[in-house]
């Protein structure tokens, strides 16, 4: 009867003493009555009939084998899954007990354990300390819902078997051999009329399975498929902190090696592995007695109070999160945390529909006050790691409180009903395609631009910065956030909140052309740099869409006879200059004269030399290399040891090295005399050329620099250049040079205009000359701010197409300048004055 | 050229189109440099004083010299 799909009924205890009359007593039936109960409400002992409650049975059994392992007896526990889904579980512990039973007459020990609820040693905390099998039902309640359990005790020497049919002994505790091995082998089968599915999950039990591993450091697990051939093999000696290297396995540590640390107080203890990694979700598996607790508990609860408590009192000693203007929160701290906590004690309650929380509320207080000492003990002793952690965790405060901000942002956005800001002037049309949003600094500018545009297609954007005094005679500029608000507001893209990314869309730019118009001096530079830097960052798909500009204002205003003429940067205004220079003058040879575009040729090429020139200066004396070049035609070959002598003007064999070289002097003394005196000329070997290479020491400006005559600098591209554009010029023979002013036939003429011969020794002194009297007659003025122009000449000059020059920005040049903006822009301020003072020159030409 | 660094953290990053979060070693990164941006701690050093741009003229008492007021 007991094949029958019915709960085994009341007859039951007939069929026992059938086979046994003299055992049928008052004990069993009570014995019955108990399993008979959970067979009848099992979802009250093990949670569901479905998955859950089938992969629970075999935890119940498994947590009677490691719990002799916990208490020191056992060391292996091995889980089978056999082909029709039963198992069986193997233990090498002390063996279920066997015997009369000393309080229940009549019943061997086996099977008291096997058959009542509620029996079993871990009742009394002398047996198990603590004890991991739910709450007492164990395997009595595994019994009565298995069709079939077998139990095979190894102990004293020798083997004892008995068998059940849904809880039902099927004859007495029986000894049925000898051995010398020790432990528990349970199998059974799961109770198809109770349980809704029988499929037993590999995974599922293995998981389960390698927990346990991890929380037992040193207890060998293996799970057997026999079904597929499967096998899991665990033995963790590093125990949870091996658990917490599992978990974070692939990802960058923050602490490279886990916090563990283990304590343990009125007969609880607990264990703790952590470790923060680079991700951003936190995991923290807790057990009590080796059991789950994924809802948590008070173990979990007294954790973080400790965990969040503890941290921020640290940061707060060493002030390291002062910029942060808001605490840290518990998430902030455990993002990226992966952590097991496993804390033992005498009966566990566990409570939650599923009793997967742990209810015992002292435990808060005491695992609260054991994190709180071993935790800020290893921050202290741990100090590189503790301040990597600390930064991780304000960090990860920054960038919430960031994302929200963002978020904020984008909602005020959409509250005014995507109104746009009140300080755009916005164009008429709505295509994006042929809108231009100029970007001004500065309200003046502003105003000029909003009159000079043509607002069917551009609009304005006055920004301005915020100036403020951090320090003592030291001013900096920010742009504020409600500038920022405004400018995310104007372009209709919203921006970038954290990791939704949904409020940010860059196809929807108002405009396909952003163009940034800052003054042409170093604060618009820096504005500009500001700007750039914010789209590179927060909004890269615009720059690659190329739809980010810099407007080129004019640097120069040129009035001549009332008209006013613009010019664009230095480079033009050379040009205007030479241009009228060319006009006015001819250069007197003695093959004849040059005027007019030969002349401006020419002028042309010693600007452009003068200008090289100009560009070795950071590293070498100008003087020097320009004597090099004019006075000298050094070649490698004569630097060379092997080349032959040569005469000099005195008809003295010299290499032809000092030959030159006595040309170099010469040309020094005559030009730059006051050089000579302080200069020091060191000739040594260059045995990579086998050649001789000259070190020429002179003083620039108070301080000794060195420039080096070797075959490194005779095959340089900037010499060759050098070379090239004196050739150009020399050809137009020996100095002296005399440059003449004005018409000679208008002068001999009238004489009104007076004719004028200037002398001059080199082709610099002539191109001087020709600026001197180029600006004769001419106001230029150096434009500093585009405030200074009026609306119609900013808008001719700088923002009408017809006529203006816009430059593109591309990802390539932002990447370059990516060290000098965090340079100028860091937030490390002594870094940052360092730098600037450093490489001020550089500053005022950052121009991307 | 160094190999870039992420703004927020100065851990190197890889270049686009690998790194989609560039120039930001993660989208994490980025979104504290926005909170950067939003609590104004980007500055660049200026000459400039506020009066002068406000078109105010100078400050009070700045045309004669501090011993003269």
């Amino acid at each position: 009867m007991e094949s029958t799909s019915q709960p085994a009924p009341a007859a039951a205890p007939s069929t026992v003493s059938a086979n046994t009359p003299a055992e049928y007593n008052a004990a069993s039936i009570t014995v019955l009555e108990g399993l008979e109960a959970v067979r009848k409400r099992p979802g009250m002992y093990i949670g569901d009939t479905f998955v859950r409650g089938l992969h629970h049975l075999v935890y119940e059994v498994v947590d009677n084998s490691v719990d002799e392992a916990l208490a020191g007896f056992a060391t292996g526990v091995h889980v089978f899954i056999h082909v029709d889904n039963s198992i069986t579980v193997i233990d090498d512990g002390r063996g279920i007990p066997v015997g009369p039973h000393p309080s229940v007459p009549g019943m061997d020990t086996l099977d008291v354990v096997m058959t009542k609820l509620h029996a079993g040693g871990k009742f009394e905390n002398s047996a198990y300390k603590v004890s991991g099998g739910l709450h007492g039902v164990g395997v009595s309640c595994v019994n009565a819902l298995s069709e079939l359990m077998t139990v095979e005790v190894q102990r004293n020497g020798k083997v004892y078997n008995q068998t059940y049919r849904r809880g039902v002994p099927q004859g007495q505790v029986r000894e049925v051999g000898v051995t010398e091995k020790r432990g528990t082998r349970v199998t059974f089968k799961p109770d198809t009329t109770i349980f809704e599915v029988s499929e037993y999950d590999f995974d599922t039990l293995s998981t389960r399975l390698r927990e346990l591993a991890f929380l037992n450091a040193g207890l060998h697990i293996t799970i057997t498929d026999e079904r597929s051939d499967k096998k899991h093999d665990f033995k963790f000696e590093g125990g949870i902190t091996t658990f917490v290297e599992f978990m974070n396995k692939g990802k960058q540590a923050f602490n490279e090696k886990v916090i563990f640390f283990k304590t343990e107080k009125d007969l609880v203890s607990l264990e703790i592995a952590m470790q923060w990694n680079d991700g951003y979700d936190e995991r923290i598996y807790t057990f009590a007695n080796n059991i789950n607790t994924p809802e948590g508990g008070s173990h979990l609860s007294g954790f973080k109070a400790a965990l969040t408590r503890t941290i921020n009192a640290y940061a707060e000693r060493g002030q390291l999160w002062k910029d942060i203007k808001e605490q840290p929160t518990g998430d902030d701290a455990r993002e990226g945390l992966g952590a097991v906590i496993s804390v033992k004690l005498p009966n566990p309650q566990f409570e939650g529909q599923t009793k997967q929380k742990l209810g015992n509320s002292e435990i808060k207080g005491l695992v609260e006050q054991m994190v709180n000492e071993q935790l800020g003990q290893w921050l202290d002793e741990n100090p590189s790691n503790a301040k990597k952690i600390v930064g991780k965790i304000g960090d990860a405060a920054r960038a919430r409180i960031a994302a929200r901000k963002a978020r904020e942002t984008v909602r005020k956005g959409a509250f005014t009903g995507g109104g746009l800001p009140g300080k755009l002037a916005d164009c008429r049309s709505n295509k994006p395609e042929e809108c231009e949003l100029f970007i001004v600094e500065g309200d003046s500018a502003g105003g000029s631009a909003k009159q000079g545009r043509e607002s069917k297609f551009q609009a304005i954007l006055p920004l301005r910065g915020k100036i403020l005094n951090v320090e003592k005679a030291r001013l900096e500029k920010m742009l504020t956030s409600n500038e920022i608000v405004t400018l995310i507001t104007a372009l209709g893209t919203g921006v970038r909140a954290g990791n939704d990314n949904e409020g940010y869309k860059p196809e929807d730019a108002r405009y396909h052309r952003i163009i940034l118009m800052t003054d042409a001096d170093v604060d618009g530079s820096h504005i500009r740099t500001l700007l750039l830097t914010f789209f590179f960052r927060q909004m890269p798909e615009l720059i690659e869409k190329g739809y980010i500009y810099i407007a080129q204002p004019p640097l120069y205003k040129v009035t001549l006879n009332k008209k006013d003429r613009y010019l664009k940067d230095e480079d033009a205004r050379s040009d205007f200059l030479l241009e009228r220079a060319a006009e006015r003058a001819a250069l007197e040879l003695s093959t004849g004269e040059l005027t007019g575009d030969a002349l401006k040729k020419l002028l042309k090429k010693v600007t452009l030399y003068n200008k090289r020139l100009e560009k070795m200066a950071l590293r070498k004396d100008k003087r020097v290399v320009d004597a090099i070049v004019q006075a000298a035609n050094f070649t490698p070959e004569a630097l060379k040891d092997a080349a032959p002598s040569v005469k000099d003007d005195e008809g003295n064999l010299v290499t032809p090295a000092q030959f030159e070289f006595d040309k170099v002097q010469a040309y020094l003394e005559e030009r730059y005399p006051d050089i000579i005196d302080r200069m020091r000329v060191e000739r040594r070997d260059d045995p990579q050329h086998s050649s001789k290479k000259f070190i020429i020491k002179s003083d620039v400006n108070g301080a000794f620099r060195e420039t080096v005559l070797d075959t490194d600098f005779l095959v340089s591209a900037e010499y060759r250049e050098l070379v090239s554009l004196r050739d150009a010029f020399q050809a137009f023979g020996p100095a002296p040079y005399t440059l003449r002013i004005g018409d000679p036939k208008k002068a001999r003429g009238d004489g009104e205009d007076e004719l004028k011969r200037h002398t001059a020794h080199s082709y610099q002194d002539v191109l001087a000359l020709a600026y001197e009297e180029a600006q004769k007659g001419l106001y230029i003025q150096r434009y500093k701010g585009l405030g200074e122009m009026n609306p119609e000449q900013l808008a001719e000059t700088t923002m009408n197409p017809a006529t203006r020059t816009l430059l593109q920005v591309k990802v390539k040049d932002l990447i370059e300048a990516q060290d000098v903006f965090s340079k100028l822009m860091g937030d490390d301020v002594d870094r940052r004055r360092e730098w600037i003072e450093k490489e001020s020159v550089r500053v005022v030409n950052l121009d991307i | 050229m160094s190999s870039p660094r992420c703004p927020s953290c100065e851990r190197p990053v890889k270049l686009p189109p690998e790194n989609k979060t560039f120039p930001f070693c993660s989208e994490r990164c980025r979104t504290i440099d926005l909170g950067r941006w939003l609590g104004e701690e980007f500055r660049v050093p200026t000459r400039q004083v506020e009066e002068d741009e406000d078109g105010q003229g100078l400050p009070p008492g700045a045309g004669s010299t501090p011993q003269d007021a």
